[in-house]
């Protein structure tokens, strides 16, 4: 099994934003009755930074999934699997979920946590990521704490300097190596995709020989599909 | 697209400045006066926000950082809202990497 990022296709495209609105809903509910919850309504409060908090460009919203043991990936929907953990819109903000949040290298399983844009979800088929790809670095065990946390300082203070372009980042934690990644919103620019390899190198500090690879969710889709025999493979 | 709280190109990077409410003010925050700290950069695509990782480390050492989030959900082995617990498991987990990543420590040495 190698980089499918399995979980991450979706088979009921269409109605996405319901199923997500429904997990979360689940996942939050009991702290959100006892909290701020608005009457009536799904939506949360709008996340701002606190006085004299430091700002960031961008809010940006931990989620965490984690593939249930013992049932096969396609039967299994992304919804099913992941969990909002939280928004946040200041250094200070991001702080207090990831000194709350156990680190890479800890989690047990197959297990991914996501850092994206706030609106942004974590899959393919958004329309921030559809057009996009995601340069992929495998790391041996035993780095990826290191170097999720130096990937996400360096997304949350913009050093990749791409505009608009970065929409999130993702660890996943594997059975016998870990995978990060940084997910862009257009695969085709390749000043980007390229500023985007350089900067990686410089914040992560990787050896020279370490692989990068650029993979667009278009081919991430099609091998999904083809690892799960959607695809009439006689049609190809 | 329209990401709720992004600044766009070409407009001015405002934020709305939170009122002082009746919880104790903290100071400012250091804007562009820490040495090696925020940076209020200017890119092609307009103003950015810019952290460096050692201000970003820094501020990891604040003390409205280290209270968890109010709305933090429980996920066992994932998430805790106890704060001693995880930072046992931190240290050890940094302990543990930089016996792994021989010569590459200084650079990943906590501020705590």
């Amino acid at each position: 099994m190698n980089n499918k990022f399995d979980a991450l296709k979706d088979d009921d495209s269409g109605d996405h934003d319901q199923n997500e609105e429904n997990s979360t809903q689940k996942d939050g509910e009991k702290e959100k009755n006892d909290r701020d919850k608005p009457q009536g309504s799904t939506k949360r409060k709008a996340v701002v930074p606190g006085p004299a908090e430091h700002p960031l460009q961008y809010n940006y919203t931990f989620w965490y999934s984690r593939r249930t043991p013992g049932r096969p990936t396609s039967s299994q929907s992304y919804e099913q699997n992941i969990k909002q953990i939280g928004t946040f819109a200041s250094v200070e903000q991001f702080w207090r979920f990831y000194s709350h949040m156990v680190r890479p290298g800890d989690l047990t399983g197959h297990s991914d946590f996501h850092l994206f844009k706030e609106g942004i979800k974590p899959m393919w088929e958004d329309d921030a990521n559809k057009n996009g790809g995601k340069w992929i670095i495998r790391l041996r065990k035993g780095l990826a704490s290191r170097c999720w946390e130096n990937l996400i300082l360096a997304m949350l203070g913009e050093q990749f300097m791409v505009g608009e372009e970065i929409c999130g980042a993702v660890v996943s934690v594997r059975f016998q190596e870990d995978i990060i990644s940084i997910w862009n919103k257009t695969a085709s620019d390749q000043a980007t995709t390229a500023r985007i390899r350089d900067t990686l190198r410089r914040v992560l500090n990787l050896p020279p020989n370490t692989i990068m690879e650029y993979k667009t969710h278009t081919d991430s889709i099609k091998a999904w599909e083809e690892f799960h025999g959607l695809v009439n493979s006689s049609g190809r | 697209m329209a990401v709720p709280g992004s600044c766009l190109p070409g407009q001015t990077p405002s934020r709305d400045i939170p009122a002082p409410s009746g919880a104790p003010r903290l100071p400012p925050g250091n804007y562009s006066s820490t040495p090696g700290g925020t940076v209020f950069g200017t890119t092609p695509g307009g103003t950015r926000i810019i952290y460096d990782r050692k201000f970003l480390m820094e501020c990891r050492n604040s003390p409205v950082a280290k209270t968890p989030p109010c709305d933090l959900p429980d996920i066992p082995g994932v998430t805790s809202p106890n704060v001693e617990e995880l930072k046992i498991e931190n240290n050890h987990v940094h302990n543990y990497e930089e016996k792994v990543g021989a010569g590459e420590e200084a650079q990943f040495d906590m501020d705590i």
